[in-house]
């Protein structure tokens, strides 16, 4: 084909290269540029190599702790998230009646935005609390399961139907087999199930990970932190980093090099464990 | 069909590009554009946006910060193209932030109204004028005198005063308070106190307000400085020798609310304003500000004729003659980074605001601002009952009033810090030492 | 058979459980957007009735405190907009890339792939700071940069399904005549449809519900629903609990019409996507 040539180039890359160069690129190198800088805005910045990354750490602890709260909050919503969802596409491959209307409901309310889930459990949160005369910035756990909760109500629509896709695919020769063998449910579920969906668990995995770890609207609307910053997480901490009192600038960029790098890291690891584990098909 | 895609993504990307190189989705540019502080005033300077629109022409762009966000939004908007002319400078702290951007307005028509420019904010040498005060307000506890004659009338109250004019230190407060609340259902209250609301970014009133009461005389007994605000400025450190008259105020406020502890961190101001206005308490703390709060509140069942104002009282030596916290945090300034034209726009924007009938009708009746310039008479006040008893206690020569020193405090941080120890100690996660701890520690860590 | 049967109930049963639990807070939202802003905050869960009870009042305060309706039409706008750009636009690129396989091609596939899993604390400051230097600061504007942030995810997704389509008849439809162009539009792309309609949903689930993108870009000037939600809070000078509720229902209603109607597609765009991964 004589696609290779420049023009066509150009029409098929060029508007979302530039676009792209524009929103990510080279913000992205900017940024890591300007993490080894003192600055107010892009054109006075003034490099001051490592010092960013020390303050990030030593400065004060938020950075630290809500590190920590991230990955703890991941942690448990991960586990919740993807252990319901399997259990739901489990439940709904079985062919029980009203399955399509089970689907619609736990999916539904993955549509809604962060900032209107925030206010939503907010305001359920606050409300069963009361009875006990309190309410959610009274404990820091409250805020973190708060968060768990609402993690999983809007993640498991999600992850379910990627395994309910994942289950569906498994050939019912396999199945049948296994019965035949005289395997038990508990049996056929981890010899055959789960390994059969090995790449759905590695996508869900994936997605659970990385949105636990950048989740901000929701952070935001249901605690914004408090108390006293105590359930604020890490892209939160960097929001109010650079957002929240001037010359902080380059600190708050320094934290997110550091977040980005963890998050990649994560990722990264993740993918390497769980592909090694899918079965080649 | 494939035309019609041709010619589709033709058009997008020439929509594109245009925009990239001339920019052609440009905002609508204002002439004016005034970063507000005040988001109880927000719908009120819209229309005198609109107001000034039709007579002068001028396009004038208001744009509010939410509540406890002004710093992060003045941030981001200055940087950029397109930046608010007006913008707001909290005192002479603020005013250190943001120097690198405010004009010296010193011979403005504006900066002139001032009728006393030692209000005003110079630089480190005393020189020009950069941020020019607009508005002088006070707060203090504010209660509903139709419970307190109940009160008063009553025949086995536990204190042997007549009035609530006759509180006039924190003994008797609280000893008026404590036996309210004993006798809350015979008053038909819920609590003597409002809601010390403590949810995020409505806390000022006790991080920065109250706060004002002990750090005052804290500096106003000061060797260096004959001035507490400057001695509070030049305080490297604090004693915070009035923490326990700061904890006295404070727990008189938790332990007799309408709310339990634990609920506190969830209620806001426009909540405390709420039971106030509806009769449910008697008394809550805050300033003249609040007024339309009260007002606009359905099922409002106070009089305007029984609201009246009570200084904070915190048992500090000497505070029968103390009167209200009177003083201002709000200053304008004019951004220098903009054009001539414009600066120019903003400060015949403000003039007018203050110095014409039309403006000034607006300041006095719709936004309630009792202002620190000549252009008004004694005449020209708020009509409010609690702007008027702003004035009463400013004109009353007996009473000292408390100035805002807490234009002194370091920085936000400092006071979000303070905001969230307080939460912290309510919910009974921290002893009272330790928000002491904070507000010490913290002071050293901002100032420096 | 019988016992089939009987733990086929017992999971019904179970699921019809859950079903009432993902609801409830919807519905307890809904619920409270029709009481008055005081009796909210303290018992949620009570209905309401002849004291609280206040009609539509919640909604006409709050449609008319934050702009409801121009937030509306904004959020559209650029929802509608972004997605149809960025659905043409990647799917051209990742075509390309795909299947012109040159050291440069192939390095900015990889490069998409990056930017997936990047922040976006990473680049919002610098980013917003570019977006504000090249007038790009207005909702135009902020499709553009939609495109742009949006690129990764579904050239990945594109890219994932080109591999799989044959080349033959491609090569067919260039010998024939037809140009790259029309090659493109009347051969791959109507079967790069299934794709192009998960992209499409994805993309949509995250541009109408982004907050801090937008917030940073045209925040000041222009309000998206998001926006205008966080803004009740401490933006008039009070959280008027009864607009929150109306405005989180007015914010809800869109998406439920949206997924009701092309639930079809929802499910099958996210299953699909999830795939390609």
């Amino acid at each position: 084909m004589k696609l290779g040539n420049k023009r066509w180039f150009a029409v098929f890359v060029g508007p979302t290269f530039i676009a792209f160069c524009i929103a990510f690129l080279v913000p992205f190198i900017m940024g890591l540029y300007l993490s080894f800088c003192e600055f107010r805005t892009v054109s006075d910045a003034q490099f001051v190599g490592l010092k960013n990354y020390i303050s990030a750490f030593s400065e004060n602890s938020d950075f630290l702790n809500s590190l920590w709260f991230t990955i703890r909050f991941a942690i448990a919503s991960v586990i919740s998230v993807n252990a319901i969802a399997f259990l739901l596409a489990l439940l709904l491959t079985r062919g029980i009646r009203g399955t399509n209307l089970f689907r619609t409901v736990f999916f539904m309310p993955n549509l809604i935005g962060g900032i209107v889930l925030g206010y939503i459990w907010q305001l359920i949160i606050n409300g069963i609390l009361y009875n006990y005369g309190y309410s959610i910035t009274s404990r820091a756990t409250f805020g973190y399961w708060g968060l768990v909760v609402l993690m999983s109500w809007q993640m498991i629509g999600y992850m379910m139907i990627i395994y309910i896709a994942g289950v569906q695919n498994i050939p019912t020769a396999i199945l049948e087999a296994a019965r035949v063998d005289g395997a038990g449910a508990i049996r056929t579920l981890f010899s055959i199930t789960i390994p059969s969906v090995m790449p759905s668990i590695t996508i869900c995995l994936f997605l659970t990970i990385t949105n636990s770890f950048k989740l901000f609207d929701q952070n935001l609307a249901l605690t914004a932190g408090a108390p006293l910053k105590q359930t604020q997480m890490l892209a939160l901490d960097i929001y109010n980093t650079f957002y929240g009192r001037i010359g902080y600038e380059g600190v708050g960029q320094a934290k997110a090099v550091v977040f980005f790098v963890l998050v990649a890291l994560v990722a990264v690891l993740q993918l390497y464990f769980t592909r090694s584990r899918e079965v080649e098909n | 069909m494939l035309k019609k895609i041709f010619s589709f993504i033709l058009c997008v990307s020439l929509i594109l590009s245009l925009m990239l190189v001339t920019g052609c989705g440009d905002k609508s540019s204002a002439e004016v554009y005034f970063l507000n502080f005040k988001p109880e005033s927000a719908d009120v300077y819209q229309e005198i946006a609109q107001k000034y629109q039709e007579e002068t022409g001028v396009s004038v762009k208001v744009v509010t910060a939410a509540a406890n966000t002004y710093e992060q939004t003045l941030k981001s908007e200055i940087a950029k193209r397109g930046a608010p002319t007006i913008f707001q400078v909290n005192g002479p702290i603020g005013y250190q932030s943001w120097k690198k951007y405010c004009l010296n307005i010193e011979n403005s028509d504006f900066a002139k109204l001032l009728s006393d420019d030692t209000l005003a904010i110079r630089d480190e040498s005393g020189n020009g004028i950069y941020a020019v005060p607009y508005v002088v307000e006070g707060y203090g506890i504010i209660y509903n005198d139709a419970i307190m004659k109940k009160y008063f009338a009553l025949s086995d109250k536990k204190v042997n005063i007549d009035s609530a004019e006759q509180i006039t230190n924190f003994a008797t407060l609280k000893a008026v308070v404590e036996d309210m609340t004993a006798k809350k259902d015979q008053l038909g209250i819920k609590g003597v106190f409002a809601s010390t609301s403590l949810s995020s970014g409505e806390d000022w009133r006790w991080q920065t307000h109250l706060l004002n009461v002990p750090l005052y005389y804290e500096f106003a007994s000061s060797e260096d400085f004959s001035d507490p605000t400057l001695a509070g400025l030049n305080a490297k450190e604090i004693a915070f020798r009035y923490s326990k008259n700061y904890q006295n105020l404070f727990d008189l406020y938790i332990n007799n609310s309408i709310t339990e502890k634990g609920l506190l961190g969830s209620k806001s101001t426009s909540d405390s304003m709420a039971e106030f206005a509806q009769g449910q308490v008697a008394m809550v703390q805050n300033g003249n500000w609040a007024w339309s709060q009260i007002k606009d509140v359905k099922g409002n069942t106070v009089a305007e004729s029984d609201i009246k104002f009570l200084p904070l009282y915190t048992g500090a030596e000497g505070e029968e003659n103390q009167g209200l916290c009177i003083g201002t945090e709000n200053y304008f300034a004019i951004n220098k980074n903009v054009s001539e034209e414009q600066q120019q726009k903003s400060l015949d924007f403000l003039y007018w605001l203050f110095s014409s009938d039309t403006g000034k009708d607006y300041v006095t009746n719709k936004l309630g601002f009792v202002t620190p310039f000549s252009s008004f008479s004694e005449q020209e006040l708020p009509s409010d009952p609690l702007a008027r008893e702003v004035v009463r206690y400013m004109n009353d020569n007996t009473k000292n009033t408390v100035p805002w020193i807490f234009t002194s405090f370091p920085s936000d941080v400092f006071k979000t810090e303070v905001g969230g120890s307080l939460l912290e100690y309510v919910q009974g996660n921290r002893e009272w030492k330790d928000v002491e701890t904070t507000v010490k520690s913290m002071w050293k860590s901002e100032r420096k | 058979m019988k016992k089939i049967k009987i733990s086929n109930i017992f999971i019904f049963t179970f699921l019809l459980g859950l079903s009432v639990v993902f609801l409830i807070p919807i519905i307890t939202v809904v619920s409270n957007s029709f009481k008055d802003r005081f009796s909210i905050s303290q018992s949620p869960f009570v209905l309401p009735n002849s004291d609280t009870f206040v009609g539509v009042e919640n909604y006409i305060k709050g449609i008319d405190d934050t702009g409801f309706i121009s937030a509306f039409f904004w959020s559209l706008f650029i929802t509608v907009t972004s997605v149809v750009i960025i659905v043409i636009f990647t799917a051209m690129t990742a075509w390309y890339i795909t299947r012109v396989k040159t050291r440069l091609n192939n390095f900015l596939y990889y490069l998409f792939v990056f930017s997936m899993i990047v922040p976006f604390q990473m680049v919002m400051f610098t980013m917003s700071k570019i977006a504000n230097t090249l007038r790009l600061d207005n909702p135009l504007g902020l499709i553009f940069i939609y495109l742009g942030f949006g690129a990764g995810l579904s050239v990945f997704i594109f890219s994932g399904f080109v591999k799989s389509i044959p080349i033959s008849l491609e090569e067919a439809a260039i010998i024939d005549g037809c140009n790259v162009f029309s090659t493109f539009w009347l051969v791959v792309f109507p079967m790069l449809k299934p794709t192009a309609i998960t992209v499409a949903i994805l993309n949509t689930m995250w541009v109408w519900n982004d907050y801090l993108l937008p917030y940073l870009v045209i925040g000041s000037d222009y309000k998206t629903i998001p926006i205008a939600v966080q803004y009740l809070k401490g933006g008039y000078g009070s959280i008027d609990m009864g607009a929150m509720m109306a405005m989180l229902v007015l914010s809800i209603v869109p998406v439920v019409v949206f997924y009701l109607t092309c639930q079809k597609y929802i499910i099958k765009g996210v299953a699909a996507g999830a795939v390609k991964g």
